[in-house]
């Protein structure tokens, strides 16, 4: 009796096991682009490894090559949907009339403030002064140089890991599970972890415009949730980080205060 | 419940710990490397082809893109170059293979990535004192590559970690079916598998010394050169902790690089081991302080302001054993001053007044050697090493002010 009731619970907490988080964040007076917009995404960051026995992470250059184009396939296939005009760049230097050094600083500089915007909205370290307004970053000068120059409306950065379970992974898992029968329940070791995370940048003014971070991890290895190495699961991944971008609150107050 | 039982389970315990700890050690005892076992692993234009190396390249060359525009690094063409040519002379077989890149912080290091390219940092550069010194940290370097490190302890790595994660989950498990406790031991061995990977990262560095002293060697630079860079480098630290009244730090289980004490006396064992009678060897210092000359001012500068006068002091000495000049006596001064204790500033003045002498002096040491003799009252005189000061550097960012001192 003990054994099923253990074997019950173990069941019941698969589902919750394995979970996708959502976070998105807009500045208040953003309104998702659509219609006649040019985009320029720059080159995706991706990284597929794969988690071993031992929880070490193995990168593997096959994976992330397969990841990186699904991922690019996916987001074209999803923006010629909303109408825009998208560019992605597979190399810092093929922007033409933009050098590959001047892509690069603007994508570290990306870094830089995409890390404070989940140092500051994610992680808990809210900022007093940047309360109930929406999303209060920006980069400067230098990204509506970028557009002045390329003629680029918006600019996306994405970054994207993911951690396949190996067998081995898998297999301890497994080995914990079966633990439960007699009564070291530990099937939870941690599988497979994806974070993925993006920034829209209206280049006109320079302005991080929109930012979302999807989190997916499964506690028992084996549970999946869309691997980026394949192209279904590539596109689910596009789909749940830029397919359903909201308008800012100001936006979002004006459009409630019209339907009323 | 009874005495027995627990002397039995904690020699038990002993036993069962050192035994996990064996089983996963490598086998690799922390005795000295001998230069002739090492044979590179590596030859020209390597790629490679397993997948865990293959991913962790493209990996790097992710890194290196990043490191290869860091506006950190000194991209002056003659400096890039010299360094290059120096790996290029001691890489061994993979010489023409490795990118070099030289990064502007003050700290005593380098780094070869799995990838072949290797970052120097200026700090190195200060404390070198000849050409066969660079070399030998070069040396050890691109040794590293050469018995492909990286990937080796990577998968070791990985093979301990596997083998933890296993064998832990099988002592929960069994232990619950046969109703014993295991977790003690699961530490032990948890414990065992930590200290046994320092200790393959401390048998990959003695590889690397290994490597380099040889290729040093066969280089025509003087083996001893590599011990004495180390020595250098113990002396550097046991000053810098005395003038903090502090002991220097000694070697523990969880260190990723044997202790310099030890690394200088296998490296003694080995330089003596390598060096050929009757040949002769070269430590090209000459050549070596004209790659650098331009950039010598600079890390003199970072180095002082790095707030550590017993490392300064010491490394400014050291240098000064081939030799004192303008320069070196200018930084000595600024040692002092910045430290500002009593009596500094009488030291200080003593530095100056000695860098004036020398022809190499710069500019600055005319500036505060003038000031200490204003201080003194010997304003004449200051005003003379004011004049000298403004005449060198006319555009100075004070030289209205000291116009007007002078009059």
């Amino acid at each position: 009796m003990r054994k099923w009731g253990l074997a019950l619970a173990l069941a019941l907490s698969v589902p919750l096991s394995a979970c996708v988080q959502m976070k998105q964040y807009a500045d208040v007076q953003f309104t998702p682009p659509q219609g006649d917009y040019k985009l320029l995404v720059l080159r995706p960051d991706v990284t597929v490894g794969s988690l071993t026995t031992g929880g070490m992470v193995e990168p593997r250059a096959d994976w992330t090559e397969q990841a990186r184009q699904s991922i690019i396939a996916a987001i074209h296939a999803q923006q010629a949907a909303r109408g825009g005009k998208v560019t992605i760049l597979a190399r810092r230097n093929e922007l033409p009339g933009v050098s590959a050094e001047e892509v690069a600083e603007v994508e570290r500089l990306f870094y830089a403030v995409g890390q404070s915007i989940v140092l500051h909205k994610y992680l808990g370290e809210y900022l007093p002064t940047k309360r109930r307004r929406g999303l209060d970053w920006t980069l400067g000068e230098d990204a509506v140089r970028l557009g002045q120059k390329t003629g680029y409306d918006y600019a996306l950065f994405l970054h994207a890991e993911d951690q396949v379970a190996s067998r081995g992974r898998v297999m301890l898992g497994v080995l914990g599970a079966a633990g439960c029968l007699v009564g070291f329940c530990y099937p939870n070791v941690g599988g497979a972890t994806q974070l993925d995370y993006a920034g829209l940048v209206d280049l006109k003014t320079g302005e991080v415009v929109w930012f979302n971070v999807v989190q997916a991890s499964s506690e028992i290895p084996g549970l999946k949730f869309g691997e980026l190495r394949t192209p279904k699961g590539a596109a689910q991944m596009v789909d749940r980080l830029l397919g359903r971008m909201k308008p800012g609150q100001a936006v979002r107050e004006a459009q409630a205060r019209e339907k009323r | 419940m009874c005495i027995r039982c627990l002397e039995l389970s904690r020699r038990s315990l002993l036993v069962g710990g050192g035994a996990a700890a064996a089983a996963l050690g490598t086998g690799v005892a922390e005795a000295r490397v001998r230069p002739n076992d090492m044979v590179p692993l590596v030859g020209p234009g390597y790629k490679p082809v397993d997948k865990d190396e293959v991913g962790i390249w493209q990996l790097m060359e992710r890194a290196e893109e990043e490191i290869a525009g860091s506006n950190l690094l000194i991209n002056d063409p003659e400096l890039t170059g010299y360094l290059r040519n120096l790996i290029g002379a001691v890489g061994g077989p993979a010489a023409r293979d490795f990118r070099i890149y030289l990064a502007h912080i003050p700290d005593f290091n380098a780094m070869m990535f799995p990838t072949g390219f290797g970052v120097i940092f200026t700090g190195l550069l200060l404390r070198m004192r000849n050409e066969a010194q660079l070399a030998s940290v070069i040396a050890h370097e691109a040794g590293h590559f050469l018995r492909r490190h990286q990937i080796r302890s990577w998968r070791d790595m990985r093979r301990k970690s596997d083998v933890l994660a296993i064998g832990s989950m099988l002592a929960g498990v069994g232990g619950a079916a046969g109703g014993v406790y295991l977790g003690d031991y699961v530490q032990l061995a948890q414990l065992g598998t930590i200290l046994s990977l320092f200790q393959y990262s401390r048998a990959m560095e003695a590889e690397a010394d290994a490597m380099g002293i040889k290729l040093i060697a066969e280089n025509g630079y003087p083996p001893m050169e590599m011990p004495t860079v180390w020595q250098q480098l113990i002396g550097e630290e046991r000053l810098s902790a005395r003038y903090r009244n502090k002991r220097r730090r000694r070697g523990s289980l969880f260190d990723s690089h044997p202790s310099p004490d030890s690394r200088l006396a296998d490296l003694r064992l080995s330089a003596s081991e390598v060096t050929v009678p009757g040949r002769g060897y070269d430590s090209r210092r000459a050549r070596y302080l004209s790659a650098i000359g331009k950039i010598r001012p600079m890390m003199l500068d970072d180095q002082v302001k790095l707030n550590d006068p017993g490392a300064s002091t010491y490394l400014i000495q050291t240098l000064a054993q081939d030799g004192w000049n303008g320069l070196l006596r200018f930084y000595e001064g600024e040692v002092w001053r910045l430290r500002n204790r009593p009596g500094d500033e009488a030291r200080a003045a003593q530095s100056y007044a000695a860098a004036v002498v020398y022809p190499d002096a710069p500019a600055d040491a005319f500036r505060w050697h003038g000031i200490q003799l204003l201080k003194n009252g010997r304003s004449a005189e200051a005003r003379a090493a004011f004049s000298r000061y403004l005449t060198m550097k006319p555009n100075a960012p004070d030289a209205a002010w000291v116009r007007q001192m002078v009059g």
